[in-house]
């Protein structure tokens, strides 16, 4: 009975991940083929489980696991003691229990920090209190709930109008903060975009970052800010923190590093400029 | 705190969703393989040559998608078929490795690329093939544990004397599928906990510090990898969730080595061979993997 919950439980949980579109902020959804026909192979053990359990009941035995196939697998041993038991379905009921009842949390910098992104300054760092972010500015911390929707709002309103976003000093955090809200929002509009260029390991050679160092509210949150950007050639040739202005279509991607689906750019055109006086950009406050 | 525990769970969902189709693929295609193709085939068309066998031992691991708790109990049956040991132990370490589909796990999970995947099974091919020479030489009878034969009389083999039909098979395959999710499965999760844990709760720092040296960080991962004991048709998706924290190397010792031995399988090998054996090999393992990798 214990299997079929389980079998079936999972069966519910691929069906809601899919139903409700959830899926797509956990995983690549080029194989969401996979997840999907989980729902059906799921379902298939889980009936099967039942049919199995209910035939075993008529015939009066108490334990339905029976067995009658002899690879000799020392798995069968597994479940043999009721403290077995317990961890076995315990662990196995971990996933569907805070998968179903859990919201989804989008990764904050701190947990993208691990991701390949290393800045002196922020890994050697030793204040745990800092807060330091990377390629997502995320102001929310600095508002109450609800001044925070209010301005989003207010600012999804004001860039959604525009039909060419240049995130330059005076918007570079609003209009980036905006753009990874509410990605969808902006699909297919022309951004323009300054800042120095980057590499992770992880990235295609026609990609890089254009990333900008910047301070939201005092030095203790600076971080580094910016979008993936995709030229239509290999771009191996253009230095690491050489600064450049890019110009492109916003499109999103599914980055791995990150689980997430990030906008990033399509370059169409590109120069290389000097860099400002002054790398950091400052959140404007109005 | 609370936000963060959200976030690790998140982390922990997304391995478990993207593990778990590969994971009932894997139990259900090595349910099947197992039922229709059985060890005689194997011992039947075996080289007698040393190095032909160990070769063709670490080829025909593609036939039987196992991981590798599923295979030490068919690499003991070889043994027990007069199959020569090093030639089993070349097909026990790579069989996890070498097959469709944890090939393919491995290539989806470091994002649809073929890097990681053939690293793997160059790494896994040399280490399996230095180990099963060495062994050759070292061991020269079959290092089975004498009471396992009068277990095997009781516990018994049926269906090779009388085959079932076919219906039976087909039910047979899907509670042995069955069976093999809820022992992996576990595993799994444990896995999931353990590194959406460290990614949340760990500086960065501290993870590089620990990782500060290739060596260290290659060590790390091994006993990472030996202790999560996850199945190696899912521990791609683990392992590419370290990205990152650790250099190409050390994930590449975790694919290998955790596919090769960790806790679970390990008491399986002790279960069907001799002490001195299983922890010899184990050291050969281990002096190839990081050597291996070291290298790299």
């Amino acid at each position: 009975m214990l299997r079929f919950i389980v079998l079936f439980g999972f069966a519910y949980f691929f069906m809601k991940l899919h139903a409700t579109g959830d899926i797509s902020k956990y995983i690549n959804m080029k194989y969401s083929y996979l997840s999907f026909s989980m729902i059906f192979a799921m379902g298939f053990l889980s009936l099967y489980q039942l049919v199995k359990w209910v035939k075993a009941g008529n015939k009066g035995q108490e334990n339905s696991h029976v067995h009658h196939h002899h690879h000799g697998h020392l798995h069968e041993q597994d479940e043999n003691t009721w403290y077995k038991k317990v961890f076995t379905y315990g662990m196995i009921l971990i996933p569907i229990v805070t998968g179903i009842f859990l919201p989804v949390a989008t990764l904050n910098s701190t947990v993208v920090k691990a991701k390949g992104f290393h800045f002196s300054m922020i890994d050697n760092d030793k204040d745990q209190y800092a807060n330091h972010q990377i390629l997502r500015p995320n102001s929310s911390l600095y508002y109450d709930q609800n001044q925070y929707a209010e301005m989003e709002s207010s600012d999804l309103k004001k860039y959604s109008k525009l039909s060419h976003i240049v995130l330059d000093d005076n918007h570079y955090f609003h209009g980036l903060e905006t753009i990874y809200n509410y990605p969808g929002s902006f699909i297919g509009k022309k951004v323009t975009i300054e800042g120095f260029v980057y590499r992770t390991k992880d990235i295609k050679p026609n990609q890089l970052f254009v990333l900008r160092f910047g301070i939201i509210h005092c030095i203790a949150d600076a971080g580094v800010y910016g979008m993936l950007v995709d030229f239509p050639d290999d771009m191996k040739g253009l230095k690491e923190n050489t600064w450049i202005e890019v110009e492109g279509q916003l499109d999103t991607t599914y980055y791995t590093p990150f689980k997430e689906n990030i906008p990033y750019l399509k370059v169409t055109s590109y120069k290389k400029i000097n860099e400002p006086k002054d790398p950091y950009v400052y959140r404007q406050y109005n | 705190m609370g936000q963060s525990l959200l976030q690790m769970n998140t982390i922990f969902i997304s391995i478990i969703i993207e593990a778990l189709p590969f994971i009932v693929l894997g139990v259900l295609i090595s349910a099947i393989i197992q039922m229709f193709v059985t060890e005689e085939m194997i011992a039947k068309v075996m080289p007698a040559n040393r190095f032909l066998s160990i070769a063709f031992g670490t080829g025909i691991g593609a036939l039987f998608p196992a991981c590798e708790c599923g295979i030490v109990p068919i690499t003991e049956r070889l043994v027990r078929k007069n199959v020569p040991l090093y030639a089993a132990i070349a097909f026990m370490l790579t069989g996890p490795i070498i097959n469709p589909v944890v090939i393919f796990s491995t290539f989806v999970a470091f994002g649809d690329s073929w890097k990681m995947a053939l690293l793997r099974c160059g790494l896994a091919i040399f280490t399996a093939v230095l180990t099963a020479i060495a062994i050759s030489y070292l061991f020269n009878e079959n290092q089975l544990r004498e009471f396992v034969d009068q277990k095997l009389h009781h516990h018994g083999h049926h269906h090779e004397e009388q085959p079932l039909r076919f219906r039976e098979k087909i039910t047979g395959v899907i509670d042995h599928a069955i069976d093999e999710f809820f022992s992996v499965g576990k595993f799994l999760v444990f896995g999931g906990l353990i590194s959406s844990a460290m990614q949340t709760f760990f500086r960065t720092s501290t993870l590089l510090q620990l990782g500060h040296t290739k060596a260290t960080a290659i060590l790390i991962m091994m006993l990472l990898a030996f202790i999560m004991s996850i199945c190696s048709e899912a521990d791609a998706f683990i392992a590419s969730s370290f990205n990152g924290m650790f250099g190409t190397p050390a994930i590449l010792a975790f694919l290998v080595f955790g596919a090769m031995v960790d806790i679970k399988n390990l008491l399986m090998m002790l279960h069907s061979f001799k002490k001195k054996f299983v922890f010899s090999m184990i050291g050969l393992i281990i002096l190839f993997v990081f050597t291996g990798t070291l290298i790299l």
